[in-house]
């Protein structure tokens, strides 16, 4: 009697031949690329050519003396956790919001959920609209509500072009932290609230003693899954500011493509895109760990 | 653990009230819930509002202070200008063809592929499985530096074939890690019994197992044309002819100018960006599916 548990005659030829084009794409598109980088990195490439002569771990020694990389570094620190503090906070908050019963809720939800859905390049159009120093609206209603005396420069200023652009990410990114917490929240058994009422427990100590702990391990991997991403965001930041003014909101990932793409000296891009990659494992392997710890509770 | 993004969820039920005091508690309580959600939706939806009105405002009414909040002229200037003055069609075309064929790929190639990952376990495919969500988590920056070097030696700088490839990179990991968890979720017995009735493996997978991950299929379509229809900097890398342009790049080229002139045709653009991807999410809304421990549905 055939088994679909054990391995049938012919399985491993429908597996070899299914995963056979997987295996070749991520190989060539992941696997290769990745050791390109790595040669590239030890390569001292001339303007304008694709390789050069070997120069061992040069490039990195460059890059770590380089006062550039040490600030894109705390800018993206800057960038990522700024960014995340707020969605994390948000994110619940919202989450929070949209597991109550409310008429209308369904529509509250799609326009709560809109930013993560429409295109990067539409978020950075319409804020950079609203941002703008003389007709922009967000100028025209901080100043009618006696906030501001003179027109903030947003994306021009120094001082505030970093917040600006972390506002547009929150706005941005913030409905993944929500989708992902409103699907724990409606897991959680309501016989645990029933208890905690009839205790005479308030909204607060059920959310604290109830809520908090039982989301807990998703709102951490939530977190740190966001933290991974937003720290090599790339587009965003581009559009908003392209990395100015001045270098204030060049992370990384900018710093990468300006040396890649815009100086064409690659080697020195790849050294400074591999340490980015270095520090983003860090985080990966937590985040790896965490979800197996996660999965070995189901 | 997996999510559904359904409206119709279950809530918590509100016990029924007695006394008079837990009704004002109440009722105070409900004003709170639609203040805050009201503030909620007007400070989040404000910017997209604010995006449609302004695409149909005339450019004397997109550049005064203080500024008109319903047009006192709607006009259809600026999309006309898009057309007119931008190869918006072209980028248009473009896009589509980059974000379909790019999906299709990682579709028919992970779909199939994530089928052995999730039923087969020898030979390491366990351990494929985690590779395929690394793949996934390798910044875009990082892999942009060596395909470029491939683009250039292979002749395909400014194609869109080079967009579709480099595309794939990022989708295919995704449908693979996604569809795993997917068909894992579909019982074997259901197999076991075709099996029995004489279907070979094949014969089962085909018809049985796929029609049942159509669903799981559609949703990671949608990502995968989501990200492809956002995607940036491989088109800023790898692109650069007008007639070669996708949507967000060609858009981009025109912010640079950044001249007083072309707010209103730019902000025409993005609601017309924006159409394709809000039809696709209402048309999947409630089939859409969230696994956060499978890599979290990307949109970025």
């Amino acid at each position: 009697m055939p088994d679909a548990r054990t391995v049938q005659p012919g399985d491993r030829t429908l597996a070899y031949i299914t995963l056979a084009p997987s295996v070749a794409l991520l190989l060539l598109l992941s696997a290769v690329p990745t050791i390109t980088v790595l040669a590239t990195a030890m390569q001292d490439v001339g303007l304008g050519s694709l390789s050069g002569p070997w120069v061992g771990l040069d490039n990195f020694v460059w890059a770590l003396n380089y006062d550039a990389f040490w600030r894109a570094l705390w800018n993206t620190f800057y960038w990522v956790f700024g960014s995340v503090a707020v969605e994390m906070v948000l994110g619940l908050g919202i989450a929070l919001l949209l597991h109550q019963n409310f008429a209308m809720r369904g529509i509250a939800r799609a326009i709560l959920l809109a930013p993560y859905l429409i295109p990067t390049i539409v978020a950075v159009l319409v804020w950079r609209y609203m941002f703008h120093d003389i007709v922009g609206i967000l100028n025209y209603f901080l100043m009618n509500l006696g906030l501001i005396e003179r027109p903030l420069q947003w994306l021009g200023s120094t001082r505030w072009a970093m917040v600006s652009v972390i506002i547009v990410g929150v706005w941005k990114f913030f409905p993944f932290v929500v989708l992902a917490l409103l699907g724990i929240l409606q897991s959680i058994p309501q016989e645990q609230y029933e208890a905690a009422r009839i205790d005479g427990a308030s909204a607060f100590q059920q959310f604290w003693r109830i809520t908090l702990p039982y989301i807990l391990p998703v709102f951490i991997l939530t977190a740190l899954l966001r933290t991974i991403w937003t720290f090599h965001k790339f587009e965003i930041i581009y559009l908003l500011t392209g990395g100015g003014p001045l270098d204030v909101t060049t992370t990384l990932p900018i710093l990468v493509y300006q040396k890649g793409f815009v100086d064409f000296e690659l080697g020195r891009a790849a050294a400074i895109a591999i340490l980015t990659f270095v520090i983003l494992a860090a985080l990966i392997a937590v985040y790896f760990m965490l979800m197996r710890r996660a999965e070995s509770k189901q | 653990m997996t999510v559904t993004a359904d409206d119709n969820a279950p809530a918590r039920a509100e016990p029924r009230r007695h006394r008079q005091t837990d009704d004002v508690h109440y009722l105070a309580n409900r004003v709170m819930i639609y203040l805050l959600a009201l503030t909620a939706v007007t400070v989040v939806g404000f910017p997209l509002f604010w995006m449609v009105i302004s695409s149909f405002k005339p450019g004397s009414e997109l550049y005064i202070s203080p500024p008109t909040f319903l047009p006192n002229e709607w006009t259809l200037k600026n999309y006309r200008d898009l057309f007119v003055q931008t190869n918006f069609s072209v980028y248009f075309l473009n896009s589509l063809i980059v974000a379909a064929s790019s999906t299709a790929l990682s579709l028919v190639i992970g779909g199939l592929g994530a089928y052995s990952l999730s039923r087969f376990n020898f030979f390491g495919i366990g351990s494929f499985a985690r590779v395929a969500l690394l793949c996934y988590m390798l910044p875009e920056v990082l892999i942009v530096l060596p395909l470029y070097i491939y683009v250039i030696q292979l002749g395909l700088a400014d194609t869109l074939v080079a967009l579709i490839i480099a595309n794939t990179a990022f989708t295919l990991p995704l449908a693979l890690w996604f569809m795993r968890s997917y068909y894992n979720a579909i019982p074997m017995s259901l197999e076991e019994s075709a099996m029995v009735d004489g279907c070979t493996r094949l014969g089962a997978m085909w018809r049985v197992t796929l029609p049942l991950a159509v669903p799981g299929l559609v949703s990671v379509g949608v990502f995968s044309f989501n990200h492809a229809w956002n995607e940036f900097l491989f088109a800023l890398v790898f692109t650069s002819s007008e007639s070669k342009k996708v949507l967000p790049l060609g858009l981009a080229t025109w912010i640079g100018q950044d001249n007083i002139y072309s707010w209103g045709m730019l902000l025409a653009g993005a609601v017309l960006i924006t159409l394709p991807v809000m039809a696709f999410y209402l048309l999947v809304q409630r089939k859409l599916v969230v696994g956060l421990s499978e890599g979290g549905a990307k949109g970025e």
